[in-house]
């Protein structure tokens, strides 16, 4: 004697559209999601631009990212580093006057990461700039962005992609990158 | 077309928009999680953000004082490890160093001065700041010593060295007091008598395993916790891989098999308290077997007639034909060794066991050169005299109860947790006024202060320390603040010197803080090294001992001349040693045993320290008593059934573990465990074998005789698991182990 499931299905006919709809839903939302809320591109505390500084000023990445020469990270400029030249340039801006309050209140500003990878992820910045990697290969025109945005993804493939191309001694060992 | 009701149009609106609000929230779930990206207001210049730092510290874990390497990152201590050019610990370090880290960020430690609320011991305590903690103690010490009772006030610290003894020594001088006592529960005071007894060394001498071809142990676990294990751990691989055709044989005597006793050639379980007569049966041979030819050979002959192999043999349960051929092997084996310590040295004849043992170092020719005793020379900054015995301890506890006690200020030291409770310590120190503890946590001795000032950990602190037994050569090192304080804590130093500038002590103590007293102190070091013509300047001699994390000297004594003198030969014997309590009813010695990961308990709040299995028996967390499979099997328990073990003098439970490796006459426990107080990791777990030890002593110098204490065991019928890594620990026909069987012909 077979059991037929038939009979089921049959009942649950006139809810499949609605089912269907809900899916559809689903789908739509997450590609809304991802289209327009892609969080590559995060609104910052302050309203730093790249653009003025390394293009229209010409600074140099490294004499801010000083780290990144010699260390893991590339590091981010402490508020001193700012107020440096802001004591003189551009004083009278709102965005300065905003870094203003955070030096005299002795705060560090809360930037939000653009570039952000897992914990279980080694990178070391120095490894690469040493090597010869421009900064521009992961992180874009950087200089270009008034609001900077990731443009890699740095998904693993997509680290592994480079590595082989330029054939990385250990470049696809997995303790290379995961320790 | 199928027409729309109206119902069917809100359906699917409804699960339209159900739906993308949930895959919209499905999208961002997956999402990387926003980081921040914090920089520092002002950048730090020691250090940069990502990059290493390494600095160069002592260990104050135990008193072997290894150096260590501690890296830091963004100005944290991440790992500790040792410091590969200090002499003693040449780049390796224990578990219990490693757990370093843990000491400093321990969720449980105290950040903040404490002063008592409630009754004595509730655990009742408000913050306070140090000011005011600091007044409140230096008024009292002011007034009794202007009073002329500068004695009334005790200091009891953990075991110090260098200029931090120093300090306490002259801050207790000008006070007016002699009671300073520095106590370790572990500490070998018989070992230090035997010593000065036979050689009339102050100092322990240096034993030198590395060099050794045949070493011969008395109960000295000296790969777990015993004098200096980490070196004496590179020794021995050196005695033993080192040297290309020479491997060095190794020989443990132990009643039960300690870690180093498993990584003997050969594992010989002596009656408890019989090592020293063994020793002298062995070197009976030694002498009657024409050995010896030393120019004292007859009065050695005349002395050991008296232990012939068939009365050692009874004796101590060792076979006549083995006592012959250790002891032709350690005669013929040069350079040879034997050392003697641990539970051999804690019996009620341990320092005539331990003398017993130097015996056989002196027929043998062991003294003064490699591979033997090398005598230290004194150390650049020589530590004080201080360590308290048990008796020691029961003075101080009847001059408490006698009222002759008003201040005790103890310095991290645990005697609560490390006192049988026959001694009746925690009473006696409900009759002093005023209790102050410098512990960086809430000890069992410290839950009984009045006024808790927090000390720094020792990595965030300035010290120094001269390392004893040495390694043969004078050696010091600096320790230094690797981290900024954590807490609203001090470094002891700076408490003591604060306290002596309020007290009005300025002239013996002048300097300002630790850091001070040190820079004099290597002062006078280094101008003692620049009259052989070493013209560095102090600064840059200070740098580079705080960069290398070591200082030394190539300063090797010439061995002295060892002339034994007859009288010494004479009063050589060994007693028998007592037990406590009628051996019928009591019929099993208790061995306790300082745990590799906790030592005397201070590991205890250490999460690593937990959790690492003992390397014996792999229980990890807890507390056990290891039973003979032959014991289990007359008491009918087995593993995991908890007994009872009761001494004359209090009872604790713990469940069983069958350990083949023990005489089936003793039982055997790890110290460690069983904390009322100390923290979160170390409270209710375990019990502490050392509360139901018997007060017995060694006569000669008072220590606590903790391995002869006789107990009982009692099954309750409760049943627990033990938890351990390990599995069955037998072969069960797996052929994991192959053996073979030895024919001889």
């Amino acid at each position: 004697m077979g059991v037929s499931i038939v009979p089921a299905l049959r009942a649950l006919k006139p809810a499949a559209l609605t089912v269907a709809t809900g899916l559809a839903g689903v789908l739509v939302g997450f590609w809304a999601n991802a289209a327009f809320f892609p969080g590559t591109s995060p609104r910052q505390p302050i309203e730093f631009s790249h653009k003025i500084h390394a293009t229209d000023n010409a600074i140099p990445c490294l004499y801010c990212h000083t780290q990144a020469r010699r260390s893991t990270v590339a590091g981010v400029p402490s508020v001193r580093k700012c107020v440096d030249c802001h004591n003189i340039v551009a004083k009278d801006r709102p965005q300065i006057r905003k870094v203003m309050s955070y030096w005299a209140n002795q705060q560090p500003i809360p930037w939000i990461k653009v570039h952000d990878l897992p914990d279980f992820v080694y990178f070391p910045h120095k490894r690469h700039v040493q090597a010869g990697v421009a900064c521009q290969t992961c992180h874009g025109k950087v200089e270009t962005m008034h609001r900077v945005k990731r443009v890699a993804p740095l998904k693993m493939g997509w680290c592994l992609d480079c590595h082989k191309a330029h054939a990385v001694e250990h470049g696809l060992d997995c303790w290379t990158c995961h320790k | 077309m199928a027409k729309l009701e109206r119902r069917d149009f809100l359906k699917l609106v409804g699960a339209g928009s159900v739906g993308v609000g949930a895959g919209f929230m499905l999208a961002q779930s997956i999402k990387h999680p926003l980081e921040h990206l914090i920089p520092y207001p002002i950048p730090p210049e020691e250090f940069s953000p990502g990059v290493a730092t390494w600095y160069n510290s002592v260990c104050s874990m135990c008193p072997a004082g290894c150096g260590i390497s501690v890296r830091t990152r963004e100005g944290r201590p991440k790992i500790i490890q040792g410091n590969p050019s200090h002499p003693v610990s040449q780049g390796r370090l224990c578990g219990l160093g490693q757990s370093g880290v843990h000491v400093l960020y321990n969720p449980d430690r105290l950040t903040t001065p404490l002063l008592r609320t409630g009754d004595r011991g509730a655990g009742a305590f408000v913050p306070t700041t140090w000011d005011e903690g600091l007044a409140k103690i230096a008024e009292r010490l002011r007034t009794l010593r202007e009073n002329d009772r500068g004695n009334r006030i005790c200091f009891l610290s953990e075991g110090v060295r260098g200029h931090l003894a120093m300090v306490f020594e002259r801050f207790m001088e000008q006070l007016g007091s002699q009671r300073l006592w520095h106590f370790d529960f572990a500490h070998p005071r018989t070992l230090y008598e035997a010593n000065q007894r036979l050689f009339g060394e102050q100092h322990l001498p240096y034993y030198d395993l590395k060099n050794a071809r045949y070493l011969l142990s008395f109960g000295a676990d000296f790969l777990g916790h015993w004098l200096s294990p980490v070196h004496h751990s590179l020794g021995l691989a050196h005695s033993r891989q080192g040297r290309p055709g020479v491997r060095g044989k190794f020989v443990q005597i132990e009643p039960r098999m300690s870690l180093s006793g498993a990584a003997a050639d050969e594992w010989i379980a002596a009656r408890p308290g019989t090592e020293g007569l063994l020793a002298l049966g062995l070197a009976h041979r030694i002498v009657s077997a024409g050995h010896y030819r030393g120019p004292d050979r007859d009065g050695w002959a005349d002395k050991l007639s008296r232990y012939p192999a068939e009365r050692v043999a009874r004796e101590t349960g060792v076979d006549a034909d083995t006592i012959a051929r250790l002891a032709d092997s350690f005669a013929q084996t040069q350079p040879s060794l034997a050392i003697g310590g641990g539970a051999a040295g804690n019996h009620t004849n341990g320092v005539d066991i331990l003398i017993a043992v130097n015996v056989l170092n002196y027929l043998a020719g062991n003294l003064g050169g490699a591979g033997g005793l090398v005598f230290n020379p004194p150390p650049a900054v020589d530590s004080p005299r201080r360590h308290a015995s048990y008796r020691t301890m029961l003075d101080l506890a009847a001059e408490a109860r006698a009222g002759q006690i008003e201040v005790l200020i103890v310095n991290k030291t645990n005697p609560v947790f490390a006192l049988p409770a026959a001694a009746e310590f925690k009473e006696a120190l409900a009759r002093i006024p005023l209790i102050v503890s410098l512990s960086s946590f809430m000890d069992e001795t410290t839950a009984l202060a009045d006024l808790v000032l927090p000390s720094h950990t020792y990595l965030e602190s300035w010290g120094d320390d001269f390392p004893e037994p040495g390694v043969g050569f004078p050696v010091g090192a600096i320790s230094q603040p690797v981290v900024s304080p954590l807490y609203d804590t001090r470094a002891t130093g700076d408490i003591i010197l604060g306290l002596s500038q309020r007290v009005g002590l300025g002239t013996a103590l002048p300097w300002a803080n630790m850091e001070e007293c040190l820079k004099q102190g290597w002062r006078e070091i280094h101008q003692r090294g620049s009259q052989n013509g070493d013209a560095e300047s102090f600064e840059t001699f200070w740098t580079s001992v705080l960069q290398a994390g070591v200082w030394g000297q190539d300063a090797h004594r010439a061995a002295p001349a060892v002339n034994i003198e007859p009288r010494v030969i004479d009063g050589i014997d060994v007693e028998a040693p007592r037990f406590s309590a009628a051996s019928e009813e009591y019929s099993f010695i208790l061995h306790p045993y300082l745990s590799t990961g906790l030592h005397d308990g201070r590991g205890a709040n250490l999460p690593w320290m937990q959790e690492l299995p003992d390397p014996l028996t792999s229980v990890v967390y807890g507390s056990w008593v290891e039973l003979n499979p032959v014991t289990a099997q007359q008491l009918g328990v087995s593993e995991g059934d908890v007994v009872d073990v009761q001494s004359a003098h209090g009872r604790i439970s713990a469940p069983v573990y069958i350990y083949p490796a023990i005489r089936p006459d003793v039982v055997a426990m790890p110290i460690g465990q069983g904390h009322d107080e100390y923290g979160r990791y170390a409270q209710r777990r375990g019990v502490n074998p050392i509360q139901i030890l018997a007060p017995e002593m060694e006569p000669s110098t008072g220590a606590l005789a903790w391995s002869a204490t006789r107990v009982k065991l009692v099954p309750t019928g409760r049943r627990v698991k033990l938890v351990k890594t390990d599995g069955a620990s037998r072969q069960l026909g797996r052929n994991i182990v192959r053996t073979i069987k030895a024919v001889s012909s």
